[in-house]
Formats: structure tokens, sequence, C-alpha cells
């Protein structure tokens, strides 16, 4: 499912979205997105499939998840201030 | 998202050019940005030479290094081709200790420096520390690569040593702790009010040196930056040949030498060039001299065909 983002939405639908995303990636795992600044989140996910995982790869899978929400020219989300990947 | 051939051939290219090379938003000397000033910060306390990429002077290499890696996000610090992480992955890196083993970096030795602060000064800090303490904060003190002292507070990581000095209790990094080793704090009057002033035995001082040892440098094969500092009318009036004149554009330059470079500074007397060399000790460098008595003791003692004004 495609993610569509209006320029109008603002850091709650953004947050959703973000959650969404990941949640397609990683379908158990335990998400929270929290709006920071503008444009900017902090993300906590947790996730048996973390097991076992470095810390550069757990974050690459969450990260590889919401990179189309990362792109492109102005994109609704500039920065993640704290991604957190917990076993879980 | 794709990438085109070219793009990660640049980005494999750079990769391998350098044991560790840091993609980030400006440079070392001007970070542009708080995450990467932080890991170049933590990289400059563990590496004299590093490899760094400015991806905003290079839209392809900015836009393609997120995907080469599956990083969103720059900096990014890759070692020996390998990604490593971003700002978060290395900051927690150095707290822990990992990253010594990462950079293939020995661990210093962890010893307890002894620090000397004066009584008003352990007043000071110990007011200072409890206005800006948040909860499981600590005051710092660091002793860069390059000889600044900074004092800050930060959490405790695995790498702090706490050190008892006058009844205040300062953490210092396991890796400045042999360059702090020795340090006195004393509370000085400046021109902007009360302000901390360290003196640092460790730290290289200036050297200086007389004509005749001046002389017989010219004469050996050794390698060194000879600079005057006059100015360029006193320089037309009467030089030694060797000497270059200190311009913006020669400051430049010597600036971006390797901090243990041997340098010799002359002016007419003496002064403006213990000036000079304090300036240059204070960017980190090393191995710096100034002439005793200036030119006009060269003119004096070594060579009279130099006129004297």
């Amino acid at each position: 499912m495609p993610i569509e983002i209006q320029p109008e939405d603002g850091p709650s639908a953004i947050a959703e979205a973000l959650r969404t995303a990941i949640l397609e990636a990683i379908p158990e795992a335990r998400v929270d997105v929290s709006p920071g600044g503008t444009a900017h989140f902090e993300i906590r996910v947790e996730a048996a499939v973390f097991e076992g995982m470095g810390r550069v790869a757990q974050q690459q899978l969450v990260y590889g998840a919401i990179a189309p929400l990362m792109s492109g020219s102005h994109p609704p989300v500039h920065a993640i201030d704290r991604l957190e990947c917990v076993v879980g | 998202m794709n990438l085109d051939e070219a793009t990660r051939g640049r980005i494999d290219e750079l990769i391998q050019g350098s044991p560790v090379t840091l993609f980030m938003k400006g440079n070392r000397e001007a970070p542009q940005c708080g995450f990467s000033a932080k890991v170049v910060s933590i990289l400059d306390d563990y590496l004299g030479d590093y490899q760094t990429v400015d991806v905003l002077s290079d839209g392809e290499i900015r836009e393609g290094i997120k995907v080469y890696s599956s990083w969103p996000t720059i900096p990014q610090l890759y070692v020996k081709g390998e990604f490593l992480g971003g700002c978060d992955i290395i900051t927690e890196m150095a707290g822990s200790g990992e990253l010594f083993e990462a950079l293939g970096v020995d661990p210093p030795e962890a010893i307890v420096p002894e620090i000397h602060v004066a009584d008003d000064a352990a007043e000071a800090l110990r007011q200072a520390a409890a206005q800006n303490a948040e909860p499981g904060q600590f005051l710092h003190l660091d002793v860069s690569r390059d000889w600044q002292t900074s004092l800050s507070m930060a959490a405790q990581t695995s790498m702090d040593i706490p050190v008892e000095a006058n009844g205040v209790t300062l953490m210092v990094s396991r890796l400045s702790a042999a360059r702090a080793n020795g340090i006195s704090i004393n509370l000085v009057e400046t021109t902007n009010g009360m302000g901390f002033k360290v003196n640092n035995p460790n730290a290289p001082t200036l050297s200086e040196m007389s004509v005749q040892e001046l002389k017989a440098l010219l004469e050996s094969k050794e390698n060194f930056e000879f600079i005057d500092v006059r100015t360029p009318n006193e320089f037309e009036t009467a030089r030694i040949a060797a000497a270059v004149l200190l311009d913006e554009a020669e400051y430049q330059r010597l600036s971006g030498l390797p901090k243990e470079t041997k340098i010799v500074f002359i002016c007419h007397h003496g002064p403006r060039g213990v000036n000079a060399a304090e300036q240059f000790l204070s960017q980190g460098f090393t191995n710096v001299h100034n002439v005793t008595g200036g030119l006009d003791a060269w003119s004096a003692e070594i060579d009279e065909s130099v006129p004297r004004y």
C-alpha cells in the first residue's frame, strides 16, 4: 500500500504514516512514534525479529521501511531524532 | 529507490580510499550540523587522520549514500569498508569503549589523573555544577588532542574516570586522562569577569631558539617552516632570504599543515614571534619555535650584511 502524505498533513498524520510503514515491514512490532520539532520524530520499535541482529542492522530494517517518507526534495520527515530498537 | 552504477562506484571508491571515512555535512574544521560536529569531535579524540566527505557539496553523494547504506541520515561512518553507524551509534560506542576496537585504536591506560583545584575555583565549580546539573549529569573535564581543556555537564559513561580534587568530583574521559594528569585550575579575573585558568604541564610549549641554532638549522638538511611575522615594510627593509612573510594566504597554508610540523618564527626583537608561536600552539601545533632576539640579533651576531633598523 503506497503511503500518501499531503503537504497540509500535521505531525500526527505523519507519525501515523511512519507507524504504518514500520508495521508493514515488521508486522509483529510494537511501534511508538512521537512528534518532536517540525518534521522531527522519535521512534521506538519493539520486535522479536531484532533478536541476534546488530544495532546497525536493526535500525537499517526500520529506516528501510520509512525511507520513502524521508526522501525527495521536500520529505514529510526531515529527521528521526531518536530511534530505539528493542528486542521484544 | 535505486542507486545508479556511477554513483555507487564513486561511493565504493571513497570508502576504499581511506581506512576511516566520515560522510558528513561540512568538513572537519567547519561541520555544518550538530550531529556531524558531534561525530567529528569524537573521532578527533581517537584519530589524528581520517577522511571526510562533505555531502552538502555533492547532491549525488548526499542522496546516494543514504541508499547505499540503507540509512537515511547524515553523518555516516565507514571503517575498513564497513558501515559502522550514525551519530547515535558512534556516541554510544564511544561511551561503552567499543569504539577503540572498531577503529583499531589501543585504549590508553586507565590512570587516575591528579588534578589541582584552587579553593576559590573549587567553590565556583561546585556552584556551576549545582546550577546546571540535570539528574544523572556530572561535571566533566576533558583535554583534547590539541590541548584544549573543556568543562561541561554530561552523563557519566563507562569511559569516565571520577577524580576527587579539593572536594569537587570531576569526570575525566579515559582518552584525556594522561593529558589531564597534573593539571591545575585557578580562578582568575578576565575582561569578561571571573574565569577558570587552566595550567597544563603536559601541553607543548614554545621553545626559544638562538640565532646560532637557527644558523645551524638553516645549514642542515632538516625540513621546517621559517616564518617572518614582521610587517611587509620591515620585510622589505631587512630579511633573511629563507624566511617567508606571514600574510593571510601563508597563515591559511600553515594552519592546514600536520600539527607536528616544525615552525620557526622570527620578528624584529622577539615578542611578536612569541605571540605568533603561541597562536599556533593553541591551534594544536606541537613543534613551535621563536628566534630569541629576532632579526636584530641575527644582524648583530651572524650576518652583518642584513641591515639593522
